[in-house]
């Protein structure tokens, strides 16, 4: 096994014993302690104003697959897309799924039809809609556009794998006056994002979604061992910074390549 | 007795098959198995194609059927997509039984229709982006605002190729902030989304976060 290989069991083993860790420990979701994100926050919001005026949340799922480095844009969305059926069960229309990706569709729908059943909705009002809207980037973009201007939808989210077309899809939110939810985990797309939606997710902030909207314990176990990893990054790269300064400058390096 | 068991079995497969390709990253023993997983999850991804073009269909024609404003679009959608296939199927016939050469009327609606529509559409996403980029600080009057704007600003002028309008400080603002501040930004957020991504992995490793209906 190379020392790539096994770096990457060791940091794969520290994140299942840190999630199952945290999981034991936490109590209940009220003594979570996370900081705000102000996106989750608009979703939760934006559910109970489809509560109450009857509207349905728009979630585009992106046109990323389940087989490259796109796959976990699309499963967060995916996550996020349950959690929200679950809170809007009290909707007179449950949400709304478009994706860009067959695969993907697939799921989505089967999200919706599992998970609306799960919580008892009556048939009549579940809607398989998990459409395939366009599997190129701009015939998914503009397909999209005409889900985003019904009236019927009070709100867009985006989260999932979208490339520079994520601005025809924020600014249709923006004309629509509908807030905009958006997240992504491809620069390029997360810069567009931040200045046209009016409430981006930025980085790790989209696979989040679980935790922050009512997800179980191991989503809250999750975010908290992502944190433990982040510092234990930073103290690495601080101590690179450290041992390079006084001239150790190939350590990692070496550990890395299994030179040592 | 009424027991259900098609969730724990769809869980335990796609547990089961996906701790197997994780493993194969990391065990050369396994890779092979590895492969054949990941080939068979190709040909189901094409036939996925085919299930979803079949939804997109259905969906368009429940929107004709409705009071749906934008019924046109899907009527349009429809007959688009039928003479496209139609055409695809002529060019197949064509090219197998008759040795004709290689589609050469699907290259040509490619060509003609799909490549100038497609360019267009690139085309209003700039004039979008620039429109976005603008109107930021309408939107949002905060200080990261201020500094996306202005760093976006000190590049878009630091990038200027025509001599008389090239301004040689400029540019050497804008190749450090590329280097420096940008491409730092740039993997702090990769790492954020590589510890998001692995979570997420693992979450559906364990069955917590079950995507298939399970």
């Amino acid at each position: 096994m190379s020392a790539t290989g096994f770096t990457g069991i060791v940091v794969i083993v520290l994140f299942v014993g840190l999630m199952i860790f945290f999981t034991i420990i936490s109590k209940d979701r009220k003594s979570a302690n996370f900081r705000p994100i102000s996106g989750y926050k608009k979703i939760s919001e934006e559910i109970n104003v489809a509560v109450e005026d009857g509207s349905q949340l728009h979630i585009s799922l992106g046109r990323g697959g389940i087989s490259g480095p796109d796959a976990a844009a699309g499963l967060a969305g995916l996550s996020l897309l349950k959690q929200v059926i679950e809170k809007s069960s009290m909707c007179d229309y449950p949400p709304v799924a478009s994706t860009g990706n067959p695969v993907l569709s697939i799921l989505a729908q089967d999200t919706i039809r599992g998970t609306s059943k799960a919580i008892s909705v009556a048939e009549k009002h579940t809607n398989p809609y998990g459409e395939l809207v366009g599997v190129t980037p701009f015939s998914y973009a503009v397909g999209t556009l005409t889900t985003i201007r019904d009236d019927n939808v009070s709100a867009n989210v985006y989260t999932g794998w979208f490339g520079n077309e994520v601005i025809w899809l924020t600014t249709a939110g923006e004309r629509q006056s509908s807030p905009t939810i958006a997240g992504t985990a491809q620069l390029p797309a997360q810069a567009i994002m931040y200045a046209s939606a009016s409430d981006p997710l930025i980085g790790e902030e989209l696979y989040a979604g679980g935790a922050y909207l009512g997800g179980g314990k191991m989503h809250l176990a999750s975010i908290s061992a992502q944190d433990v990893i982040r510092w234990i990054i930073i103290f690495i790269i601080m101590g690179s910074v450290l041992l390079n300064l006084i001239g150790i400058n190939t350590f990692i390096e070496d550990i890395l390549a299994g030179s040592l | 007795m009424n027991i259900k068991l098609n969730a724990p079995v769809s869980t335990a497969i796609a547990i089961g098959v996906g701790i197997i390709v994780l493993a194969g990253y990391f065990i050369p023993s396994i890779e092979s198995i590895r492969f054949i997983f990941l080939r068979t999850g190709l040909v189901l991804a094409a036939v996925a194609l085919l299930v979803g073009i079949i939804n997109l269909i259905s969906v368009h024609l429940k929107k004709i059927g409705g009071e749906n404003e934008n019924s046109g679009y899907s009527l349009i959608l429809l007959i688009s997509l039928l003479v496209t296939l139609v055409i695809g199927i002529i060019d197949m016939v064509q090219n197998y039984l008759f040795g004709q050469p290689n589609f050469q009327m699907t290259n040509w609606v490619f060509t003609n229709i799909q490549l100038p529509i497609e360019t267009s559409l690139l085309a209003v996403t700039a004039v979008s982006l620039i429109y976005a980029a603008a109107s930021i600080l309408r939107k949002k009057m905060d200080l990261f605002s201020i500094i996306f704007f202005f760093v976006l600003l000190l590049i878009l002028l630091g990038s200027f190729s025509i001599p008389p309008s090239t301004i040689p400080f400029l540019s050497v603002i804008r190749v450090w902030i590329l280097r420096v501040p940008a491409l730092g930004g740039a993997r702090g957020l990769l790492l954020g989304v590589a510890l998001g991504t692995i979570t997420t992995g693992i979450r559906i490793l364990m069955g917590t976060d079950r995507p298939y209906g399970g």
